[in-house]
């Protein structure tokens, strides 16, 4: 039935309706550079979402915990095969995602009779040669972006562009750790309480901004469900992976306020 | 479940493991530990010794073909992840290939396993690596004998621990100092009588062990000449590294030179 391209063309729209409504609700990951590296931002009910993927390159996904896991060892593998057979120097985000994580999650999307990537994941790598290439965010596609600053990948592209719209209206890629972290939490929280009205389609609100409240709340939602999970790539970490889970007591500044 | 494994994934692939580097129909077993090539470069001292915060691990920097020096600044000791080096003797192809992929092993477990790799683990990854070389030792042209220096901190194992295998991977554990390589039979004795009868190294600090340490490298390198000693002219020094429960760091050129110049008086 589909060797017609009529019909393949329309199984594919609906691969993508199937997509997004499996990926609503999912909560965001944001990402900002900050003075030392960039950090990656995202509430979780319990399995982690932020890793660790070489010494200078981080991984975060939303969407099924099964497959953010599959993808997350795809471009383990592919880093780690990298560096054995050529050199710790080669291992590059840019390449990672052109020729590895990008081609895999196009690859299972187009098979019409196998289960995409029910997945949107970010990348990010800590110094790499074009600035430009400091976050990459891969759709459920297998499409990818690459931006400098700051990165989203949310459950709509309403709620990516009400988080990025944040983040650039506080944008302070020099400030220090603990003020990308309040940045990154206040974008998260401005996207989740943006999406948390659609739901309830309160008409009336919408075109109004975002209230303080209506970010605590979304903060105080996430802390409740489960807990709010960061990551940074520190360029000043003496060791040869600059990849650090902040603590619970690293947070603890940022989130007593919600408490 | 899928391998977690990342040299099954390096099979998996076709990527070669260290003994394919050089395949077997490719080489000739002269039968006296010279490769087709002649080149065969074993000659080494090697010296790790336990001492009160951690360990010592110490080599010369001499590379040798038969009787000919080619090169005066090997490294011999390698450091594998935070807290543990591999310390090299046999042929430096194989020694090098199979610290790189110890590193990267180790580190491809942590990030996809989300847990460091036991003791017990990384042993037994590093006896599967000295087996799958075993053809290569067999032909005489690649034979690595290498000691495994960890510093653990917690678990029944906890601190500086020295692990010394065979070339068939069988590995074993020592108390208080091991020695491998050509300079080693020369040294062995006298750090067995230092350690039985003059004080036992492990109460020894840093300063005291680190002398003994450039003591026997020296005396090594006066009988073997496969082992290289302290080169003034060039100031080429020993390499040092401690292991101990703030990680790996390397003894500075700096430290060595002073603790030399100590040496000297009454000499």
């Amino acid at each position: 039935m589909l060797d017609e391209p009529y019909r393949w063309v329309e199984a594919i729209r609906n691969r993508r309706e199937y997509l997004e409504d499996q990926l609503e609700g999912a909560s965001p990951v944001v990402g900002v550079s900050y003075a030392d590296g960039v950090l990656l931002l995202t509430s979780t009910p319990g399995p982690r979402k932020v890793f660790e993927v070489y010494n200078q390159v981080a991984f975060a996904g939303i969407g099924h915990p099964a497959d953010i896991e599959k993808l997350r060892k795809a471009i383990i593998d592919i880093a780690h095969v990298e560096a054995f057979n050529l050199s710790a120097s080669d291992v590059s985000l840019q390449r990672l995602v052109a020729f590895g994580l990008g081609p895999l999650v196009k690859a299972a999307f187009d098979e019409i009779f196998r289960s995409p990537y029910i997945s949107r994941v970010m990348v990010t790598e800590l110094d790499p040669s074009d600035p430009l290439e400091t976050f990459y965010t891969v759709a459920a596609d297998g499409a990818f972006t690459s931006s400098a600053n700051a990165a989203v990948v949310s459950d709509t592209a309403d709620n990516a562009e009400v988080i990025l719209q944040r983040l650039r209206d506080g944008d302070d890629r020099d400030g220090s750790l603990d003020a990308a972290l309040v940045r990154a939490l206040d974008a998260w929280a401005e996207g989740r309480a943006h999406a948390g009205r659609e739901q309830v389609e309160e008409v009336e609100e919408a075109g109004e901004p975002v209230t303080e409240q209506e970010r605590g709340a979304a903060v105080r939602t996430a802390l409740d469900a489960g807990r709010i999970e960061v990551a940074v790539l520190d360029r000043t970490l003496p060791t040869k992976t600059k990849f650090r889970l902040l603590t619970e007591a690293d947070l603890e500044g940022a989130l007593a306020a919600f408490r | 479940m899928e391998s977690a494994d990342f040299l099954s994934i390096l099979k998996e692939r076709g990527l070669p493991a260290p003994q394919a580097f050089f395949p077997p129909e490719a080489t000739v077993s002269t039968g006296n530990g010279v490769g087709p090539a002649g080149v065969h470069t074993e000659g080494t001292t090697i010296l790790a010794l336990r001492y009160r915060d951690g360990v010592l691990v110490a080599g010369d920097r001499r590379a040798t073909a038969g009787n000919v020096v080619v090169y005066d600044r090997a490294a011999k000791v390698l450091t594998v992840d935070d807290r543990s080096v591999l310390a090299l003797s046999g042929s430096p192809a194989n020694a090098y290939e199979i610290a790189r992929l110890l590193e990267i092993s180790f580190q491809h477990y942590r990030r996809t396993q989300l847990q460091e790799l036991s003791l017990d683990g990384r042993l037994r990854t590093l006896s599967r690596l000295l087996k799958d070389n075993l053809p290569m030792a067999m032909q005489g042209i690649g034979a690595v004998v290498p000691i495994y220096i960890t510093h653990e901190d917690s678990g029944p194992q906890a601190g500086g621990r020295i692990y010394f295998y065979d070339v068939l991977g069988a590995n074993f554990e020592t108390v208080d100092f091991c020695t491998t390589g050509s300079g080693s039979p020369i040294i062995r004795g006298a750090l067995y009588f230092l350690n039985r009868w003059e004080r036992p190294f492990a109460e020894r600090d840093e300063a005291e062990a680190l002398r003994l340490v450039l003591q026997m490298l020296e005396t090594a390198a006066e009988f073997d000449t496969a082992t290289g000693g302290f080169k003034s002219t060039a100031a080429i020094y020993p390499q040092v590294m401690r292991v101990t429960g703030d990680g790996i760091t390397d003894v500075s050129d700096t430290d060595l030179a002073t603790h030399y110049g100590s040496l000297q008086v009454g000499s």
